[in-house]
């Protein structure tokens, strides 16, 4: 049985880690015991189901005044209030990108303006921000990455996009497989679900739903400790790794160019609406210079403006009518 | 005493080296263990089953199979010591070789007694005395609630499926009425009835002769002029029913008698990306007056049978799987009404005769 198997290893993590916790601060907060449901292999009986179920029903409500559908015009997921001043954690693939605006929406259907900070595109992590003033509910997170194999948890999400009278669905499971950047529990997801809260049976934050396999017992989230870990990035507006789950968005200019034989590149056509029609780029104009470093070739060029952000501004030495000129552009989003 | 296995953790192969030295590393901080949970330690895992067994009896004597010839069809829920039953009627529809089992006992003579095409129930009859009948919960279960049913079955034994109560209770759907004519109809115009777009194969109106740009001016004697017409004088109507239709083409009157037909026998349902990873769900999932909302993993083969609580008393009867994650039953409450009015009927018919 686990509970004898890990008992030896228990006690003595145990005393080590209380140690270490009284050498360090006093005033430390213990960690709870884990509910003792979560130390049998199944539960065994109907007083063992009824603790469980208690335990999610105590929980419930403020988990479920937390999660919010995240309208984002074309589509919705889901998401979690983490603080009473509006943040929220979602799947990188729901925010989808760095400052982008989108709505929120609470069980109840008030609506709130949010955008995106930060995101993990490797793991499918993301934070967004409520914009409006407020304080909001939220909910706590296992900050002590508690979670195990077997462990007793809760999904919610707004499952399909937001439906006032159905308000969010809660499903129930158990954590089936762990590894270093997804967890999988049997709480069965479907679309719209995507960036939705997991809970353990404390009411607090363990994952976010990310993705689901063809069998119902397939269903993927981001653990929490993949957000605590790029927390400030996020917060700082990072675009955190690369793909597959969010495409970091490329600066644009708006012209093509070709190569020039006596240096420079020319620009061959200015598109409509870009920010280099806005700069007043021409037809014609030679670029000699981009933030004062010389121009060789076209291919160069556009490498180089792939080291920018959209909304970053550049400063290119032109060449038109024979005179030299500045121009500054402010870099758009393709 | 219950024999007690250790954990059984199946490692994934091609991570299971590294994983297995981080947990040496990690075991001090965060007892993290990495790993798959063995199938019959899951949520519908045959372990875990065994905590809801004294619930399972309850779904071995008070639960039926519904077969057609020797598959399993349905479940019912028993509400009668002398052999009532009900189930959810699309299932039963057009099937041949009806039987029944309660616990382990097969009834082969079974009577469909009435329906609702509202709730899509049948009322069923099955000679036998002394059936246990279901117990009705009160009050209504709340979110997080378990629920029971069931799930695969044996010739000796009923085999369940645990979940939760995961949505609020609520009318799904649009509340159209459960039965068609068969056609789509134009209702932009200004004319005094409603022109007929198309004709739906198979449908009642195709089988009575309608036919596109047909003018439909009354049904049953009385004027149609727009869509809200119609579905409240189809509201009350059952499959089967056949129903006058007065209508004009080209200049002339003519009348037709059409068979109404359950809706998504008629009209294909447009799927949504959520229905493709869904895998099968009920033909008739919507449209309910009111309805509870499961997280239970059932098959469209496994609905109709009693949703218990922990102590195996009767909260509702399923009625659709909806989706990957949704599962919807009838609350007791309705369900006791809808078999009041059903076994009522049956009475009023019998003492007419």
């Amino acid at each position: 049985m686990k509970k004898h198997r890990f008992t030896g290893l228990w006690l003595f993590c145990f005393s080590v880690w209380s140690l270490g916790c009284c050498l360090i601060s006093a005033a430390e907060e213990v960690e709870e015991d884990r509910q003792y449901f979560n130390e049998k292999e199944v539960p065994e009986n109907l007083r063992d189901l009824r603790n469980i179920q208690k335990a999610l029903q105590e929980t419930l409500p403020q988990a479920r005044a937390a999660t919010v559908s995240i309208d984002l015009g074309g589509g919705s997921g889901s998401g979690v209030i983490v603080s009473g001043k509006g943040l929220v954690l979602t799947a990188a693939h729901v925010s989808a990108g760095v400052g982008k605006e989108m709505t929120v929406i609470m069980e109840d259907g008030t609506k709130h303006k949010a955008v995106s900070l930060g995101l993990v595109a490797s793991t499918d992590a993301a934070m967004i921000q409520i914009m409006e003033e407020g304080v909001f509910p939220y909910v706590e997170l296992d900050r002590g990455d508690s979670a195990s194999l077997g462990d007793w948890v809760y999904a919610l999400g707004h499952s399909g996009g937001f439906e006032k009278e159905r308000g969010v669905g809660v499903r129930i499971g158990r954590l089936v497989r762990m590894a270093e950047q997804t967890i999988n529990s049997d709480c069965n997801l479907i679309g719209g679900d995507s960036g939705g809260p997991l809970f353990n049976m404390k009411g607090r934050l363990i994952g976010i739903h990310s993705r689901v396999g063809a069998s119902l017992e397939q269903n993927m989230h981001v653990p929490l400790r993949e957000f605590l870990k790029n927390w400030d990035a996020m917060l700082a507006k990072e675009f955190v790794g690369k793909g597959p789950f969010a495409q970091e968005a490329v600066a644009f200019l708006g012209v093509s160019t070709e190569d020039r034989e006596e240096g420079g590149i020319v620009i061959k056509e200015v598109g409509d609406k870009t920010p280099a029609a806005d700069a007043g780029l021409q037809e014609g104009d030679v670029i000699l210079m981009l933030n004062g470093n010389e121009l060789d070739g076209a291919e160069q060029f556009s490498a180089s403006l792939k080291g920018f952000k959209p909304g970053q501004k550049v400063k290119l030495k032109i060449l038109r009518d024979d005179k030299e000129k500045e121009v500054e552009v402010e870099l758009g989003e393709k | 005493m219950i024999k007690r296995r250790k954990w059984k953790l199946s490692w994934v192969r091609s991570r299971g080296i590294p994983i297995l030295l981080s947990l040496v590393v990690s075991a001090a901080s965060a007892q993290q263990q990495v790993g798959q949970l063995e199938g019959e330690f899951r949520l519908n895992g045959k372990e875990t089953w065994k905590a809801f067994d004294p619930v399972r009896e309850v779904l071995q004597e008070s639960s039926a199979v519904v077969y057609d010839g020797w598959k399993s069809i349905a479940y019912g829920v028993v509400v009668s010591s002398d052999g009532y039953l009900v189930t959810k009627a699309s299932e039963i529809e057009g099937v041949e070789e009806l039987s029944v089992r309660v616990n382990r006992e097969h009834f082969k003579k079974v009577r469909v007694v009435s329906s609702t095409v509202e709730w899509d129930v049948a009322l069923l009859k099955v000679e036998a005395q002394g059936l246990p009948v279901i117990e009705w919960a009160e009050p209504e279960p709340s979110h997080g609630t378990w629920v029971i049913s069931n799930g695969s079955t044996t010739r000796r034994d009923r085999r369940l499926r645990v979940g939760i109560i995961s949505a609020n209770a609520r009318k799904v759907g649009e509340g159209r009425a459960p039965v068609v004519l068969g056609v789509t109809l134009d209702t932009s115009g200004e004319e005094e009835g409603l022109p007929v777009k198309e004709v739906q194969k198979d449908s009642g109106a195709s089988e009575a002769g309608l036919k596109s740009g047909d003018v439909i001016l009354e049904m049953e004697g009385r004027p149609v002029r727009s869509m809200e017409d119609l579905q409240e004088l189809l509201g009350s109507k059952e499959p089967g029913d056949r129903i006058q239709v007065r209508l004009r083409r080209d200049g002339e009157d003519l009348e037709l008698e059409v068979e109404l037909k359950r809706r998504e026998s008629v009209f294909e349902e447009k799927k949504t990306r959520n229905d493709a990873m869904s895998g099968r769900v009920s033909k008739r999932r919507s449209d309910f007056p009111r309805v509870l909302q499961t997280d239970l993993p059932l098959s469209v083969r496994s609905v109709g049978g009693p949703l218990l609580n922990l102590e195996g008393h009767c909260v509702g009867m399923n009625i659709a799987r909806a989706n990957r994650c949704e599962t919807y039953a009838i609350p007791a409450k309705e369900l006791r009404a809808i078999v009041e009015n059903l076994t009522g009927d049956e009475q009023a018919g019998s003492a007419a005769e």
